[in-house]
């Protein structure tokens, strides 16, 4: 297999599944663009999990960047792990993982891992869950969600698309109430101008929590990762590595932030 | 209203080989980038600067 980013999915999930690609390469997976360099997955929040992820990495001579160690205490806060190593083409391969993905409630997280697409052991987060993923604070995240929502069936499409055309046409469809103020504006036979305004304020606002969250989780970081850097051998095995960086979490790193976790 | 472009929604119509070598191929000029990337492109530090 080419894409390292789907191998390495496979072998995570070798003894069975505990990782599910995500993010951009789940857009490369579903075919709907290239957009990412890097791989991130939604882990178990297992040891088992964490220590199997870990054993791989190893495998390829990854080391750990700056972030939480890959560990279920730090995991279950919301926090991410963060890797990297370099194939045998000399090519940069960073690796994300997370346990509470943004916007997927606690309560779902065994649904998402039933609700995986792909086959054998390349499993992928699903379309509906991966747009909530992608409501992040970057705007190329919005039309790549266009995409995806066409994936849906029209109730679900309808409640996650960004594309206004499809807000348009959606909405004169019977059944179901919607959240969305640009549903609803379509629905009262609103111009198109009112709509598309509606939209564009359903994605700042979108951003604006995104941002949000993420500003609690730096700040809550930023000693943390200064003694990181400081003090953790990079150079040194991985095992190594994340006994150091969780001895150093465990004086500085708060396993549980408030409005965190999803 | 088409959100991407041609050539990304040209991958719809590729077979598993030409996706795989295209991927290969865009990773590859990627690599280019690395060292003006951003650090953390997906988790909780993404908005760091470095």
């Amino acid at each position: 297999m080419v894409n390292v980013f789907f191998a390495l999915t496979e072998e995570f999930n070798s003894d069975g599944v505990i990782a599910l690609l995500a993010s951009g390469q789940a857009v490369v997976f579903y075919r709907i663009a290239l957009m990412s360099k890097d791989g991130d997955w939604v882990l178990k929040e297992t040891e088992s999990a964490c220590r199997r992820v870990r054993s791989v990495l190893a495998s390829h001579g990854a080391r750990y960047r700056p972030g939480a160690p890959l560990d279920p205490r730090w995991l279950a806060g919301g926090w991410s792990s963060h890797f990297e190593f370099f194939d045998d083409k000399k090519r940069r391969i960073r690796c994300d993982f997370v346990s509470r993905p943004p916007r997927i409630p606690a309560a779902d997280l065994g649904t998402m891992f039933s609700a995986a697409r792909g086959e054998g052991a390349l499993r992928v987060v699903d379309p509906e869950r991966l747009v909530l993923l992608k409501q992040t604070q970057r705007a190329k995240d919005y039309p790549v969600i266009g995409e995806l929502a066409r994936l849906l069936p029209p109730q679900s499409e309808r409640e996650l698309t960004t594309d206004p055309d499809r807000i348009l046409e959606l909405a004169r469809e019977p059944g179901g109430d919607s959240a969305r103020e640009s549903v609803r504006l379509a629905r009262l036979g609103r111009s198109r101008e009112e709509v598309v305004a509606a939209l564009a304020g359903e994605v700042d606002r979108l951003q604006r929590a995104d941002r949000a969250r993420m500003q609690r989780y730096e700040g809550a970081a930023q000693s943390y990762l200064a003694e990181f850097r400081a003090t953790v051998p990079i150079e040194a095995p991985l095992e190594d590595a994340h006994a150091v960086a969780v001895r150093l979490a465990e004086r500085s790193l708060p396993t549980t932030l408030e409005g965190g976790a999803s | 209203m088409q959100m991407l472009s041609e050539d990304d929604l040209d991958l719809r119509e590729m077979t598993d080989e030409e996706l795989e070598r295209a991927w290969d191929l865009w990773f590859d000029l990627a690599q280019s980038t690395n060292d003006a990337d951003p650090p953390y492109s997906h988790g909780v530090l993404t908005g760091l600067e470095r």
